[in-house]
């Protein structure tokens, strides 16, 4: 498809070195492609979301031919262009009105699908509170017993927690967390609650998608009290078309690294227990042993200290009173 | 007095909102600063007051997230502190595959057979005379010290047109070709050992040296072919020193008493050969070549007319006639080429 570039130069050899796979990964960059006919909704949804994944945001600002359940190869051909690793495809047609598509890339091929629809959206603009700046990363909520049971659910919250926040960091600034995704899932219809966890595909129930913003208030102890002032942008998403991953891509996609030695230690994986490294990066253990009886700590020897073999028993007859004082002498 | 109470209200006010009861406790993933709350949506609130109920329950369930993130051990930093998240609990897919391991140098191979540590070594060494570091290799490097010095050791037997720098110079380059193309060898040794993985990965084998086995045995093959390649057929070759006699392959038989199974399986694939077109396949398809038929009319033609052609066959008929000789005549057996014999009319040739 694409010629294998042999680099020419510094740049660009760090350049292509900077895509190569990596252990800890770089967040998904998510391109945002607009399909043949987008609506002012779609429009909207579509910068709103791009608002909350900056810096990792790519946006196709032409209209393009896709159908990605049909043909994937455009994607395909744009992970590969952009590095990217996520898309977000939104269009609007006749048969499926206000249509987004979030779809999952792995090694440049297509890994998975969810398609939903929009049917309802307040931007960001009609509410009072803050924007989030650029970078902050959002907290995530999930509201619902579906996303534990569901195929349909765990796969919208595994793609959506790949968008919003899959990025995994070491530390973070707690007074930066400035706001929360909440994404809860319709109770069930009644009819459909008695009879099974399962529901039928065309049945499925709307996914509240909320924007909040944290105010962190003093509570008088060390954790804050938390107030949630609603910030947009607000979406209900109707699930539509879908498409799992293949079982041996997935398998592969979820491949995990092998612990470091380091962390070993540390104790993320097997437990090792009196072994820590100190600042200096030495590793330092910790030996315990009994308590240490006194009683049989050999001192000097001495000539005239030394037992007869028949003095034995008219020593154990003195009792024990009598070896603290013999020992003094000896000391 | 009131004072003690109003403090101890609030206190239980401000506990009571941090602390939040749920049905299931929700599910906290720190590491990704996500909460997954399990509990069943209330459908009365739900449908009465949506936007309050879902703002309610978001503050809750982001509650507890927080109180998990403050418990965390925390970094000082000038900008405040910062928690240390743990490894998120939530397995999401990796958006490229884990990087292969980079194959080793043959050095690296051998100092690790050997349990040889390897010393990073620095860039720049310390020069006594300039008391400065400089660099080891490159611009002002200190590998070119032998060839700039201003005067030069010269030894008594050396000759007259000797030149010592020019000498430093050619060595240093040596050592840096041979290094470049040691380089090269283990690239060279990488791509094939990733080559090999990867083939005998697509076979499913799973051992290791296909690939160097296969090359030796086309190494060996090619040595062969050789040592009969000369004019007396390798009968009068100088022998080299540790050289084998060459063999030719030994022929193996099936044994004689096999299993009925195998028997019965081997006699139906003759069956089947025979029943089957084999030249049908055959990408060189000409005229009269099979044509589905089972007899091969071009080879039936051929071998009649003794490699002549239709027209000779016609013209042999005539003859034949002509000369009163209806099949009477002898026939002889005439050798052609590699061996093989064909029986032709004589009366073609003698007369």
């Amino acid at each position: 498809m694409l010629r294998v570039v042999k680099p020419k130069n510094a740049r660009s050899k760090r350049a292509l070195e900077a895509r190569e796979p990596k252990e800890v990964e770089d967040p998904r960059t998510v391109v945002f492609v607009r399909g043949t006919h987008t609506g002012e909704v779609v429009n909207g949804v579509m910068k709103e979301l791009m608002a909350l994944k900056r810096p990792h945001a790519i946006s196709f600002s032409k209209k393009n031919i896709v159908r990605p359940f049909e043909d994937a190869t455009s994607f395909e051909f744009w992970a590969h262009k952009n590095d990217a690793s996520m898309f977000l495809l939104g269009q609007s047609t006749k048969k499926r009105p206000n249509d987004l598509i979030i779809a999952r890339m792995f090694d440049g091929k297509l890994l998975d699908m969810c398609e939903v629809g929009v049917d309802q959206f307040v931007s960001m603009n009609e509410f009072e509170s803050s924007r989030p700046r650029p970078g902050y990363k959002p907290m995530l909520h999930f509201a619902s017993e579906l996303f534990d049971t569901h195929p349909r659910f765990i796969q919208l919250k595994s793609l959506l927690m790949d968008f919003f926040n899959g990025e995994a960091i070491e530390t973070i600034y707690l007074a930066g967390l400035e706001h929360v995704i909440s994404i809860t899932v319709a109770p069930l219809p009644e009819n459909l609650a008695s009879v099974s966890d399962a529901p039928v595909d065309g049945h499925l129930p709307i996914v509240h998608v909320r924007g909040y913003s944290v105010k962190l208030l003093a509570s008088g102890q060390r954790v804050p009290r938390v107030e949630l002032v609603p910030m947009g942008p607000s979406l209900d998403l109707s699930l539509r078309r879908h498409q799992p991953a293949d079982p041996e891509l997935w398998k592969a996609a979820m491949r995990r690294p092998k612990l470091k030695k380091q962390d070993v230690e540390k104790g993320l994986g097997k437990k090792r227990k009196n072994l820590e490294v100190d600042e200096m990066g030495d590793l330092r253990g910790r030996v315990h042993i009994a308590k240490q009886d006194l009683g049989k700590l050999q001192t000097r020897k001495m000539k005239g200290l030394r037992r007869e073999p028949g003095e034995e028993e008219s020593e154990s007859d003195e009792g024990v009173s009598a070896r603290p004082t013999k020992r003094k002498k000896a000391v | 007095m009131d004072v003690s109470d109003i403090l101890a209200s609030q206190a239980s006010k401000n506990k009571s909102i941090l602390v939040v009861e749920k049905d299931i406790p929700p599910d906290v993933d720190a590491g990704f600063l996500t909460v997954t709350d399990l509990n069943v949506i209330d459908k009365e609130s739900y449908d009465h007051e949506r936007e309050t109920y879902l703002q309610s329950t978001a503050r809750d369930s982001v509650q507890l997230l927080l109180s998990s993130l403050f418990s965390l051990p925390t970094l000082s930093s000038p900008e405040g502190p910062f928690a240390q998240l743990p490894t998120p609990t939530t397995q999401l897919p990796r958006a490229k595959p884990l990087p292969k391991p980079k194959p080793l140098t043959k050095w690296e191979r051998f100092a690790r057979a050997k349990g040889i540590h390897s010393q990073k070594r620095d860039k720049k060494v310390w020069d006594e005379e300039r008391q400065a570091w400089v660099p080891r290799w490159g611009w002002k490097g200190k590998n070119k010290e032998e060839e700039a010095q201003w005067l030069h050791e010269v030894p008594a037997n050396a000759d007259a047109d000797y030149d010592p720098a020019k000498d430093a110079r050619v060595a240093r380059k040596a050592r840096a070709k041979q290094n470049e193309r040691q380089h090269l060898q283990n690239l060279a040794r990488g791509a094939r050992h990733q080559l090999t993985a990867t083939a005998n990965y697509v076979v499913g084998t799973g051992v290791g040296a296909g690939m160097q086995t296969e090359r030796k045995k086309e190494i060996d093959r090619t040595l062969a072919t050789t040592r009969v390649s000369t004019a007396s057929m390798g009968k009068f070759n100088r022998a080299l020193e540790g050289e084998k006699k060459l063999r030719g392959v030994k022929r193996k038989f099936d044994p004689i008493e096999r299993s009925v199974e195998t028997e019965k399986s081997a006699s139906l694939a003759l069956i089947k050969k025979l029943g089957n077109d084999v030249r049908g396949s055959s990408k060189f398809k000409k005229d009269g070549d099979g044509d589905g038929k089972v007899l091969n009319v071009r080879k039936a033609v051929r071998f009649a007319s003794g490699g002549r052609g239709a027209v000779s066959l016609a013209l042999k008929t005539t003859t034949a006639t002509q000369y009163g000789s209806d099949g009477k005549g002898k026939r002889k057996m005439q050798g052609k080429g590699n061996g093989r014999l064909r029986w032709l009319p004589t009366e073609l040739y003698t007369h």
